[in-house]
This record gives C-alpha cells, structure tokens and sequence, in this order.
C-alpha cells in the first residue's frame, strides 16, 4: 500500500518528494501552495484524521515548518505532510474546509509561533494572559529576560511589612 | 485529646472547631493534585485529622495550592481564594509554588505565588509525599492555636498592594475589589 501511494503522489504532484524514515512513517515534502490539494487527496485515500499540527522554527533558515499529521482508521501508517513558510510575515491558507478539527490547532499555532492562517475565523488567545511580547516558542523568543521583566519586577507583599 | 486542654478551649471554642474541622477544596493545579487522592482516600485517611475535600470554596476554609501555578490558574485561585469565607487557611506545595521550582524561567509560570495571595504553611518538596501534608496539617493546628495562622487578615490589611500585584500581571481585573481599595475615601467615609 504504501510504495503504491508513494508512486500515486509523486506522479500527480511533481514538486513533491516522498520518504520512508522507520517502518510504517511517511515524510511527503511539498511545496506551500499545493498543501490543500495534497491533503484533500489524502483524505479521499483514506486518511480521514488530522491528529495534529506542529511547527517547527529554523531560525537560521528563516523559515517555520508546518507539519500536519495524518493517519487512516485502518491501518498503522502516519503521514507526515510538511511544508516551508518565510519567517518573515508567516503566513499560510487554513485547511478547515477539509479538516473541521484544525480550527483550535491553528489558534494554538498562531498564539506561540505567530504563523497567520488565512480564512480562519477564530485566532484569539488560547493559553497565553495579557500578552504583548514576541510569541513564546519563537526560537529568538528570550525567556530569562522575560522572567525578569514580568515576576521579578513584582515586589513582595510581605517584604514591605518588615521594612515599615 | 487532653483533658487539661479543655478549659482552654472552653475559653475559645471557634478555636478548636477551626483546628479539627480544616476542610479543603478540592481545587487541582499541577503535579501535586497526585498525591491528594491517596490521602483523603482509606489508605492514609486525611479525615482522622478533620481534612475533607469539598466542592465548593462556599463550604471550604483551607486552600491547597498543589503544585505549579500558570498565569491562568492563578486568576481562577484568586477567585476561589475571595470566595471562601474566613477564617481561610492557604498551604502552599512543593518547590513550584515558592520559588519558581524547576520552571523558574518559564514565560507563563507564577515565580513567588505569596506575591498576590497570603500563604500560611509551606510544604516543601517534589512532590511531598502524603505524611509530609499530615505534618504540614499538623504544623497548621500549632499556628490556629498561637493565633499565627493570619493570612486572611494579611490579605485584608494589604488588600490595596495585593491588588496591584494582580493588576500588574493581569492588566484590568473584570472584578471589584473584594474589600475597599483607596485608604482616603475610607478615611472620608
């Protein structure tokens, strides 16, 4: 089944390369526009679940890489579809029309990293209180210097009683 | 019990009825909440030392703050603390909620949490395993007694600075300040 899917995507989408890492794991490599077409022709294989959606931050590339997991109900295959975005104005389509459950993912995404998805009606905080920094998980994200700047500056309640 | 203690709390029956009956809301933060199932359940049976877990702050008057504290935790402990009735007794778990533990430069983890709510007892380890809640329960019963467990009047004489130190963290607060916050119209009033 799966060299057979291997040659099946590699025929339709030229730009795109397919590998085999461990036994029952598939790496597809595609290009950002051709993401939707590539997923749509995924899940009409049998793919029917998106378990999740990572993000990874190559800083010195410049570049985030979005990977979205799939997997069929029926067999141990994992799909990983991954595509390349610019660092800068980090922006790519949504994919809620194909996969209703990547709605919260891309809230996630968008809250740590700072990736935009276009047509996504709900990129609202998920975890985060009162932020106004960088994104956290961004790689030139300094946390130290964050911790310094928010919980050391608050003085202590029970140390000015002391004092006085 | 001793019988010598009688007149004493005779003198003072709040006292004792404070002591013996410390029931706790059942409010999980973190990796602590773990140990509390074992200790209010037959094995070792918190309830020989009065400690119940309740649903609802309304009926609880200690708070045990069982391990790391997120920002967004912290807000919800806020709420749960104003809305217990005194007197209140604070417990606060493991290395996380003192200093900052292992996550001591994490963006989005409450450093000192005695910072915006007045703790009691200090628990320390990681985790501390259930007969070390049974000392610090016991340790509590020490302070009810001296009159040195006073963190609720703590929170109310410091109210005003206490209710900075939120606002510096949550920006504007969506609730009013459980008791009056500028001393001068209090004074006027």
């Amino acid at each position: 089944m799966d060299e057979e899917l291997k040659r099946k995507i590699e025929k339709i989408y030229k730009d795109t390369e397919v590998e085999f890492p461990e036994r029952n794991r598939m790496v597809v490599k595609t290009k950002k526009a051709s993401i939707l077409s590539i997923l749509e022709f995924l899940k009409r294989e049998g793919f029917r679940q998106l378990k999740a959606i990572s993000c990874v931050d190559w800083i010195k590339e410049c570049e985030f890489e979005l990977i979205y997991h799939l997997a069929p109900l029926n067999s141990p295959l994992h799909i990983m579809v991954k595509i390349r975005i610019e660092r800068k104005n980090a922006e790519t389509e949504t994919i809620l029309k194909i996969f209703e459950n990547a709605k919260v993912y891309e809230r996630e995404i968008h809250e740590l990293f700072g990736v935009k998805f276009k047509g996504n009606p709900d990129l609202s905080p998920l975890f985060l209180e009162n932020w106004h920094d960088l994104p956290p998980f961004r790689k030139d994200f300094d946390t130290r210097k964050y911790v310094k700047k928010t919980f050391d500056e608050i003085p202590s309640v029970e140390d000015r009683n002391e004092r006085t | 019990m001793d019988r010598k203690n009688i007149l004493k709390w005779l003198k003072e029956p709040g006292k004792m009825g404070h002591k013996y009956s410390l029931w706790a809301v059942y409010f999980c933060t973190g990796c602590g909440i773990i140990e509390v199932p074992p200790t209010i359940t037959s094995q070792w049976d918190a309830e020989r030392f009065g400690v119940i877990p309740v649903a609802t702050p309304r009926q609880a008057n200690l708070f045990m703050i069982t391990g790391y504290v997120s920002v967004k935790t912290l807000k919800a402990i806020i709420r749960t603390y104003e809305q217990m009735p005194e007197p209140k007794y604070t417990v606060a778990f493991g290395s996380c909620p003192i200093n900052g533990g292992m996550y001591w430069d994490s963006y989005n983890t409450i450093k000192h949490i005695d910072k915006y709510i007045p703790i009691d007892g200090w628990i320390a380890g990681c985790m501390p395993r259930p007969e070390a809640i049974f000392i610090g329960v016991t340790k509590l019963w020490m302070m009810i007694d001296k009159g040195a467990a006073t963190g609720y009047i703590r929170y109310r004489k410091n109210y005003k600075f206490y209710r900075r130190n939120q606002e510096k963290l949550f920006g504007k607060l969506p609730w009013p300040p459980l008791y009056p916050v500028d001393e001068k119209e209090n004074k006027n009033g």
